[in-house]
């Protein structure tokens, strides 16, 4: 079998869009019901979203919601990941805590998280931080873990303290690992931020997408899911692009997202 | 060090109590009021009701028949799309850019897409289940596939077998271990989704239950499906694991 290196080259996706667009016109205009609208049609209405105030405040809250329970959960999920890494009795003591929240549906807390603290920010940004962290402790941890032992010990000799060990040492190496991390708790990061908007239907994303059902203005429906998407695009893109100009003396790892809603 | 890793069982069971004890002592304390954190033993003493609950077990079955038929309609195309990849140039160059595109779109987003075109029943659902299971799948296959020492297929080839069958033969059980890893995250996410799903949009199932239960500030209600789709997933994991070992006996231990 051959494993060819991956070129990120840039119109294959443009392209892969493209096509996808043209089936959903082709599906929509063979099939002809009020449930698929053509792919045109959706896309005419996105500037009318994109260019309307109360859309776009709701796309940002969505973004700022999103974003600082992305770095929350990076805040807390990295130092403990990579502490797990170097203690063989931290990672005895979390494990088993970490493998019975992994199968919890985060977003699934919402109802119950929204009776303590309300249905403004604050419970759909710490379900996000939930929802992100997982992913970024256990790839922080795995990456800390097979960090060279000869790199801790030679700095170590060198006088390095624990803590510096750990940000200078053992941070860089397990970098590529934990991009990983990242880059799957951002796919969780949209999916949590959409869902819990999706529940507590206040204001985002979310609930724009959900109300446009509600009210059966179906172009809108589709034309949100292709914001969304392209939202999820082009931020996997920007994180790809921030870990090639980090880590690019490491393979690009496709590793198999662990890590769940 | 040897006395040390004797305990480490004994140390992972430390958190867990201590938080179930945080847990009860704040409810049985008064801090917060039972309407919005039930005590832990009221919400176990729940679950085992519901459990001999036959109206409860049909919801249950209902949500692991969308799981099973979506999970399997994704390992379906996943191995079929993921085989195709690897062993095939063009399907390769139709395949990588689309998932390219595809993996990293929240797929939740397509839910309110497919209650238009498959209605509010289970066929929704179960597209979303595939959506979302189907990209795990793909990836591990691609990649395992992609990492079948060359030279197997070579022998095979030599020894008469066709292109196919040292596809079948050859290549599917060698990148075994890789796939059932992709498997049983996408098995994971199927019992994550199709709660979600089912919270979002539904008159029956787990995640409806839970729906239902936040109407009327029935909190103890609301943590049975949760415990219940999460001990479901925990045991999806388990039993996976299991066949897993049996069916790579011989294979190396996952790191």
């Amino acid at each position: 079998m051959h494993a060819r290196a991956s070129s990120p080259s840039s119109f294959a996706p443009l392209l892969a869009s493209i096509g996808l667009l043209a089936l959903w016109e082709l599906a929509a205009r063979l099939l002809g019901i009020t449930g698929l609208p053509p792919a045109y049609d959706a896309l005419r209405e996105l500037p009318a979203i994109l260019g309307d105030a109360e859309a776009l405040l709701n796309i940002a809250a969505s973004l700022r919601r999103m974003l600082t329970g992305f770095i929350l959960a990076l805040l807390l999920a990295v130092p403990v990941g990579l502490c797990m890494g170097r203690s063989e009795r931290l990672a005895a003591a979390f494990n088993p805590l970490l493998m019975i929240i992994y199968p919890v549906p985060k977003a699934a807390l919402m109802p119950i998280i929204m009776l303590w603290l309300g249905i403004g920010d604050a419970s759909k940004t710490i379900v996000i931080t939930l929802g992100v962290s997982l992913p970024v402790v256990y790839h922080s941890y795995q990456g800390a873990r097979a960090v060279e032992e000869k790199l801790i010990w030679s700095a170590a000799a060198m006088g390095m303290g624990r803590a510096a060990r750990l940000w200078r040492v053992v941070l860089p190496a397990a970098l590529p690992q934990v991009f990983v991390g990242i880059r799957t708790g951002l796919v969780l990061a949209l999916i949590t931020m959409v869902t819990s908007e999706m529940i507590a239907r206040q204001t985002g994303v979310g609930s724009i997408l959900f109300n446009a059902l509600d009210m059966a203005q179906y172009t809108t429906v589709y034309a949100m899911i292709v914001i969304v998407g392209l939202l999820g695009f082009v931020l996997d893109v920007l994180i790809e692009k921030l870990r090639y100009s980090l880590v690019q003396w490491a393979e690009p790892t496709h590793e198999i997202a662990v890590g769940t809603s | 060090m040897r006395a040390g890793r004797t305990c480490l069982p004994v140390l992972g069971a430390l958190p867990l109590a201590c938080l179930l004890a945080l847990w009860q002592s704040v409810a049985a304390a008064g801090l917060a009021p039972a309407a919005l954190l039930p005590a832990p033993a009221a919400v176990f003493a729940r679950l085992l009701e519901q459990v001999h609950n036959p109206v409860f077990l049909a919801h249950a079955a209902t949500t692991l028949l969308r799981l099973f038929a979506g999970f399997g309609i994704a390992l379906l195309i996943g191995l079929t799309l993921g085989l195709a990849a690897a062993s095939n140039r063009w399907a390769e160059a139709l395949i990588r850019p689309l998932w390219r595109v595809l993996a990293p779109v929240p797929k939740i987003a397509l839910y309110p897409a497919l209650v238009l075109l498959l209605g509010f029943e289970h066929a929704s659902k179960i597209a979303l289940v595939v959506a979302d299971a189907v990209f795990p799948i793909l990836l591990a296959t691609y990649q395992g596939t992609a990492a079948v020492e060359p030279k197997l297929v070579w022998a095979a080839r030599a020894a008469g077998a066709g292109r196919h069958r040292a596809l079948l033969t050859v290549v599917l059980p060698a990148a075994l271990p890789m796939i059932l890893t992709g498997a049983r995250v996408a098995l994971i996410i199927s019992a994550i989704v199709v709660f979600l799903a089912e919270m979002l949009s539904s008159t029956d199932g787990l995640g409806h239950l839970l729906v239902y239960a936040s109407r009327s500030f029935q909190t103890v209600d609301m943590f049975v499906p949760l415990i219940t789709i999460s001990i479901i997933g925990l045991l999806l994991n388990a039993g996976f694991n299991g066949l897993r070992k049996r069916l790579l006996a011989g294979f190396p231990e996952e790191g």
